[in-house]
């Protein structure tokens, strides 16, 4: 099959998500895991929709079922220091 | 109708506790098993704990277990014949306070008198090991050369494949709905689909061992709670080993991709117990990992999530059979500590099963404990909130 590139962050082909389906990584979210596709910095907002598509044609799941794995909040990362404001150094919990 | 199958042995939970016991049975040759999973394996806590792994603990009950674990992940890779990336980072128990240091002291000292190359180090010692900690965080610690880390979704899977070799069958998707009993013996169980016959049920069900529990008429002492965990950006190397600090409620570590996990618990735990983070958790994590490391604060947030676990009243895992009710069994109540047991927890409970006989390491942690004023102290375990990896 063609080396297609289908999850940038994490330098992924179409051949390596077909290969890990095969190897019995078939749910989008054991697929998630194993590849590392939607977990890289984007967190798949580059990739989802490839990566689904192909998912879907491997597997023959029609794609109006599919679920993506969750956006793990925040959607636009945040620094930790802008969520803890109050205060940082020594201070007690 | 088709006759309906027949295990020798159903485990309740695809999880790593579930999936150890399975190829650890399926190594003795037990018969016919057979492994129920809800949801896809590893969905459970399997697949979103810190990660940490050490036998460095207070009491020589926990010291005995999870140093038998210890000793199997240091060659588990190779048993399973599958990379679950164990690292021998080592582990250090921080100090912030003068009495966090005093409980060092006590528990290190109790850990060299059972074997274990564990040693206290002083403020200085801790900086070098961590450039990067907040020198006003530390007084020191006591640190576990041979802790560490590994991946928690590789040793589920390395688990799975490697039970399946053995002819285990492993059910993802078939929710167990009914564990039937006739005259106080186990004689099947009900998923969804269908009725299953087997004399001998396993409860691996993690937070919901309790719910598995009572379809057999069996009420257990688990309390069930949440713990939530943040991950940064991929990061320089900053923090080479694995750290938790009893002060802060918190774990964590940097994984091999550079991205700083860790876990922490607020000194007031909502009674929510959805898999959604709550603001109050996350805020206190980022407080406490920038006071811990300053050079955290500028660090991107890339994912959050929760996990749910449950626990025993002295924390402790409920392993064994259940007293009255023959063919049942737990391995259940892990709290925050199931990841790093789960090479002891499957081989000691397949040894229990199998030979009738309990192993010494496994006997302080029977299910009858606290019926027969039994529960274990556990020292590095103190108030309600503080089960951290
Ligand atoms: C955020 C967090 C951080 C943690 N950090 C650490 C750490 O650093 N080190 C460490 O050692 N431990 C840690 N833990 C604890 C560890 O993850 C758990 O103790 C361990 O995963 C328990 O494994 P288990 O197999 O017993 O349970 P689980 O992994 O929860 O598996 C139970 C399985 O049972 C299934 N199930 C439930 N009911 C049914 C049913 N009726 N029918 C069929 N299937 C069912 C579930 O779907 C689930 O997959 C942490 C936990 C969390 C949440
Ligand atoms: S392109 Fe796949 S995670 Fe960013």
């Amino acid at each position: 099959m063609s080396k297609k590139m289908v999850c940038f962050c994490q330098d992924l082909t179409d051949a390596d998500i077909v290969r890990a389906i095969k190897e019995g990584y078939d749910h989008l979210e054991t697929l998630k895991r194993f590849t590392g596709a939607f977990m890289g910095p984007c967190q798949g907002k580059m990739c989802a929709a490839n990566v689904v598509k192909l998912y879907a044609e491997t597997t023959g799941h029609p794609v109006e079922d599919l679920r993506i794995p969750t956006m793990r909040p925040p959607v636009e990362p945040i620094s930790l220091g802008s969520l803890a404001p109050e205060k940082g150094g020594d201070d007690d919990a | 109708m088709p006759r309906p199958k027949h295990y020798d042995i159903v485990i309740i939970g695809g999880g790593v506790q579930g999936l150890s016991l399975a190829y650890n049975l399926a190594l003795r040759e037990t018969g016919k098993i057979a492994v129920f999973d809800k949801s896809y394996i590893g969905s459970g806590a399997s697949g979103r704990n810190g990660e940490m792994i050490r036998s460095a603990f207070g009491s020589e009950e926990w010291i005995r277990l999870f140093d038998t674990s210890l000793r199997l992940w240091e060659t588990l890779s190779a048993e399973l014949d599958f990379n679950v990336m164990f690292t021998r980072c080592g582990y250090l128990v921080l100090a912030s306070t003068p009495e966090d240091l005093a409980a060092c002291r006590t528990n290190c000292k109790r850990q060299n008198a059972m074997g274990l190359k564990t040693r206290m180090l002083n403020a200085g010692e801790v900086a070098e090991l961590i450039p990067s900690l907040n020198p006003q965080a530390t007084v020191g610690g006591v640190f576990q050369k041979e802790g560490g880390v590994a991946r928690h979704d590789a040793v589920v899977w390395a688990y799975a494949r490697a039970a399946r070799r053995l002819g285990v069958e492993i059910f993802p998707y078939t929710e167990i709905v009914a564990v039937n009993v006739d005259t106080a013996k186990i004689t099947g169980v009900r998923t969804i689909r269908e009725n299953v016959l087997t004399g001998i049920v396993v409860n691996a069900a993690g937070a919901f061992a309790g719910q598995v529990a009572e379809m057999a008429g069996v009420k257990l002492l688990l309390d069930v709670y949440r713990l939530e965990m943040i991950v940064t950006e991929p990061l320089k190397p900053f923090l080479q080993v694995a750290l938790s600090s009893p002060h802060f409620l918190a774990y964590m570590h940097q994984t091999a991709r550079g991205e700083f996990a860790g876990g922490a618990e607020p000194q007031n735990l909502s009674p929510y117990l959805g898999l959604k983070n709550t603001r109050h958790a996350v805020q206190d994590m980022a407080r406490k990992f920038g006071s811990l490391f300053p050079g955290l604060r500028g660090a991107k947030l890339m994912r959050q999530w929760a996990g749910i676990v449950a626990k025993s009243p002295d924390r402790g895992p409920l392993l064994g059979a259940v007293d009255g009710l023959e063919g049942f069994f737990l391995n259940a109540g892990w709290g925050g500590y199931g990841f790093m047991g789960s090479p002891a927890g499957g081989r000691l409970m397949a040894e229990l099963i199998t030979d009738g006989q309990v192993p010494d390491a496994l006997y302080p942690f029977n299910p009858d404990r606290f019926a027969t004023g039994q529960a274990i102290v556990e020292p590095t375990i103190i108030g309600a909130a503080e089960d951290k990896g």
